[in-house]
């Protein structure tokens, strides 16, 4: 199985085998990496491939199985072995020290460095690193200064700081507008074509026939297969990734949308720093519509949603719903006026991690009856709703008894979804809902919203996720430092004109 | 070779079988400690050990001695294990359950013989529950609305509650006071009414009502709708909100339910086996031993109920080793072993050590860190 001599491969992974919980999150995995190519790694969410890259990380070790570096056999004790042999990765949730500087950011750690900081050098050196690999950040700037793309140019620049030769990046494009993943592409290509390798980890199929030269899918911690990306076409990655063939839900266009059901006029609403984070947003949803809220993360996404479910107070501005006025209603009250919420933190706010899933289920229902009487819960409704609706939902690997926590995402959030369809609301607003979701829940997810839209709910989607704004919504929103930059039927949209407005470039009268 | 034969992960899924067993091997773990130290000391240990299962079960007036002791820690740990549980730190159960002794005995002197033990009794309870509750609300406000440390206050109310119990018996002429005793002061005794029936030996009612409170609180977490969202706070404040649940509110009210279940140990010790606000009687640190209970018992509130009656034998047995010969030292130092391998042992529970398979590489490149 090893190379020749003469060309080693950049990485050489063989019958990987790593266990959690008796669960195989990597069975037998094999992954070549080649010298100077961009390497995409699909698969669904618990499909194994944070696991593998993780391993080949040095965070965690492999149960069993062989690595290879430059064709010499390796054994990471920790993410220090692995970067020292030239691996290093770019995680989801940024590794970065927020009070510091870029320039600290970038020396913490490293091996080769005085005791003494010499900040002048260390900027220069970001910033000359930056401008060779079009990644141009403020060496001066504090972390938490910076956009969450910035951000990530600082964890790659991080890894080039020490010249890593294997870059792993999980799911980078998530956080960043089209635009910004463009020159994030360019950046992959040229490190790519000075010999170094990248691991592109990517839900998105699109993406990866774009910008890899190589795939590698994983489905049920196994590998399915490895193609050269010329030869696949998206459609055929789909089916190794799910194992079936499916199609993702999109909208019928409406025939007709009813009255207003959700009327915000003017809000305010503050950041928790104190900083005024939506700025006099103005928007109707309609009984049977969806309305998208484009953005970049980090716009006014979070206070809005917070500020229309009374998790939040309003400055100024008033919200109504079905013609009743709510802006001074608390979070229990606005349940019982119908207005659902899909929050973007499943375990840090939509369910109680450490409570079972039926308990879950009956989150919001549980002051009335069936789930209680006269304030005593009623254990039998319970377990028979919650039967019943892991079953409707298609929640898997619910064991009774045992906490939320333990379900992956794909699961959660049919449970946080379906909990909220139970509650029969009028307005549901969700926030970034298949972020991280594997395809067969994105599906489920999916369907479920445009149920809801069918029934005649009234949907606000907050999502950072484009295609998944364009396949669900009626009409789009764009925001950009909380304020409504630009509002088009779905139907004029394209990713074009959207990642501009995003970007904060106003077009004229439109 | 390989650097590390054992790898330590995460268990996640914990059978109730491992639950059970791992504390059960850490007692025996702390025993066997015990006995190379009791033996290092010249002492042989299985007397010691007989002797003190003797001590505490062997007799009926040792079990009803050790069902005494065993009360007041019902309660002092379900007040620890429903704050904890709730991640509210109230390590006050000392205090409040001095500040119950005061309230229930107050109580009891101020109706006097008068009042038929039907009206006097629940009285004196209930007084203590609102002794404690008082005490708690004291850290408990500010805790809620202000976000104080409720560790700190809690520890610094103990003092306080046991300073001013001194100060009604030894340093005034408080109504606490026996009048009738000039030497050495001491608490005034409570009347008849108010004092609970012996059952058993000098084992009072107390017990029974100890258990009633403790299954009640089970059952007030566990199966009502109040419980419920407290379960939600202690688990996650966030989604307790965003669930529309009052979090502030729930948190006060775990917090004075804790402080109102010390009360009522403070309450039905001085109405039961004390009959007096007596300093010397009542400052035997159970609220702090409550803590300890509390942890033994996985904050389980049901399984506290069992852990307090092996803990009030462990704390019998030590003035009945003195009889023998052996230091009441060795009795706290054998509580302290048993309570760190315990804890010890939730390292195992959550935990497991398995060992690794040997390396498939022959000889792995260990790849140096500079």
């Amino acid at each position: 199985m090893t190379s020749d001599a003469a060309t080693p491969l950049a990485a050489e992974l063989i019958g990987i085998d790593k266990e959690f919980y008796g669960v195989k999150a990597n069975d037998n995995v094999n992954f070549l990496l080649e010298r100077g190519q961009v390497h995409a790694l699909l698969g669904e969410n618990g499909a194994g491939k944070s696991t593998l890259c993780s391993i080949l990380a040095g965070l965690y070790r492999p149960d069993s199985g062989e690595m290879h570096i430059s064709g010499a056999p390796v054994l990471f004790k920790s993410p220090k072995d692995a970067l020292a042999a030239g691996v290093g990765m770019v995680y989801q949730h940024f590794r970065l020290v927020a009070n510091l500087t870029v320039a600290e950011n970038l020396a913490l750690g490293h091996p080769g460095l005085d005791v003494r900081l010499n900040q002048k050098e260390l900027q220069q050196a970001a910033t000359e690193l930056g401008q060779r690999y079009g990644l141009p950040v403020d060496a001066s700037a504090r972390i938490w200064q910076l956009s969450v793309g910035e951000q990530q140019r600082v964890e790659i620049l991080k890894l080039l700081y020490r010249d890593a030769q294997i870059l792993i990046l999980d799911e980078p494009t998530a956080v960043l507008t089209p635009q910004e993943s463009k020159v994030l592409f360019k950046t992959m290509r040229q490190l790519a074509e000075e010999g170094r390798s990248i691991i592109f980890v990517s839900h998105k199929l699109d993406e990866v026939k774009q910008i890899s030269d190589q795939v590698t899918v994983l489905r049920d911690g196994k590998t399915v297969g490895g193609v050269a990306t010329a030869d696949a076409e998206p459609k055929d990655l789909a089916r190794m990734m799910v194992g079936r063939d499916l199609e993702l839900p999109t909208r019928k266009p409406s025939e007709d949308i009813g009255s207003v059901m959700l009327g915000v006029s003017d809000i305010h609403v503050q950041s928790d720093r104190g900083l005024e984070a939506v700025r006099g947003m103005t928007l109707d949803v309609h009984e049977g519509e969806v309305v998208g809220i484009a953005g970049v993360s980090g716009n006014g996404q979070r206070e809005l949603a917070q500020g229309l479910v009374g998790l939040r107070p309003l400055t100024s501005g008033s919200v109504e719903l079905d013609g009743v006025d709510i802006t001074h209603m608390s979070v229990l009250s606005r349940i019982r006026a119908g207005c659902g919420y899909v929050p973007q933190s499943r375990l840090g706010m939509g369910l109680a991690p450490g409570l079972t899933t039926e308990e879950n289920l009956a989150l919001k229902a549980f002051r009335r009856p069936p789930y209680s009487k006269s304030r005593r819960l009623v254990a039998s409704a319970f377990r028979d709703n919650g039967e019943r609706e892991i079953k409707e939902y298609d929640i898997r690997g619910v064991r009774p008894g045992l906490p939320i926590r333990l379900l992956s995402g794909g699961n959660l959030q049919k449970a946080l979804v379906g909990r909220e369809v139970e509650m029969s609301p009028k307005v549901m607003i969700l926030r970034s809902p298949t972020r991280g979701l594997d395809v067969g829940a994105t599906e489920a997810v999916r369907n479920q919203i445009l149920e809801q839209r069918e029934k005649g709910v009234a949907v606000l989607l907050i999502s950072e996720d484009l295609d998944e704004l364009m396949a669900l919504s009626d009409r789009l929103l764009v925001i950009y430092e909380g304020e409504v930059v630009g509002e088009m039927p779905t139907e004029d949209a394209t990713a074009e004109r959207l990642g501009l407005l995003m970007a904060g470039q106003r077009e004229g009268a439109s | 070779m390989a650097a590390r034969r054992f790898i330590v992960e995460p268990r996640g899924l914990v059978s109730w079988k491992v639950r059970l067993l791992v504390p059960v091997l850490s007692v025996i773990a702390a025993l066997v400690v015990g006995a190379i130290f009791l033996a290092l000391t010249g002492e042989n240990p299985f007397d010691v050990y007989g002797q003190m299962v003797d001590s505490a079960f062997g007799s009926s007036r040792a079990l009803s001695e050790t069902l005494i002791t065993a009360t007041p820690l019902i309660l002092t740990g379900v007040a620890a294990a429903i704050a904890f549980k709730m991640l509210v730190w109230n390590i006050g159960g000392e205090g409040q359950f001095i500040m119950g002794a005061i309230f229930a005995s107050g109580f009891a002197i101020w109706l006097g013989d008068g009042a038929p033990a039907y009206i006097a009794l629940p009285v004196v309870i209930v007084a203590g529950g609102l002794g404690g509750a008082f005490w708690a609300s004291i850290a408990a406000i500010p805790r809620v609305y202000l976000g104080t440390n409720e560790i700190i206050t809690t520890l610094m109310l103990n003092f306080i509650a046991l300073s001013f119990m001194n100060f009604l018996i030894f340093g005034s002429s408080s109504p606490w006071r026996d009048p009738a005793v000039s030497t050495f002061p001491q608490g005034r005794p409570i009347p008849e009414s108010a004092r609970l029936p012996e059952i058993f030996n000098r084992l009072d009612g107390g017990l029974f009502i100890a258990i009633a409170l403790a299954v009640g609180a089970w059952y007030l977490i566990g199966k009502t709708t109040w419980g419920f969202e407290v379960r939600i706070v202690g688990d996650s404040a966030d989604t307790a909100r965003y669930a529309g649940i009052g979090v502030a509110r729930k948190i006060l009210g775990i917090f004075l339910l804790s402080g109102a279940y010390a009360g009522f140990a403070g309450g039905l010790f001085v109405s039961g086996p004390v009959g007096a606000l007596d300093p010397r009687s009542l400052d035997l640190g159970l609220g702090f031993t409550g803590i300890i209970v509390a942890a033994l018992a996985g904050l389980h509130i049901l399984a506290v109920i069992p852990v307090a009656i092996l803990m009030a034998a462990l704390v019998n047995s030590g003035p009945a080793l003195q009889s023998i010969g052996v230091p009441t030292a060795t009795v706290t130092m054998l509580q302290g072993a048993i309570l760190i391998f315990v804890v010890a042992g939730e390292f195992f529970i959550r935990n497991r050590v398995r060992r690794l398979e040997p390396e498939p590489t022959p000889e792995p490149v260990e790849v140096e860190a500079t």
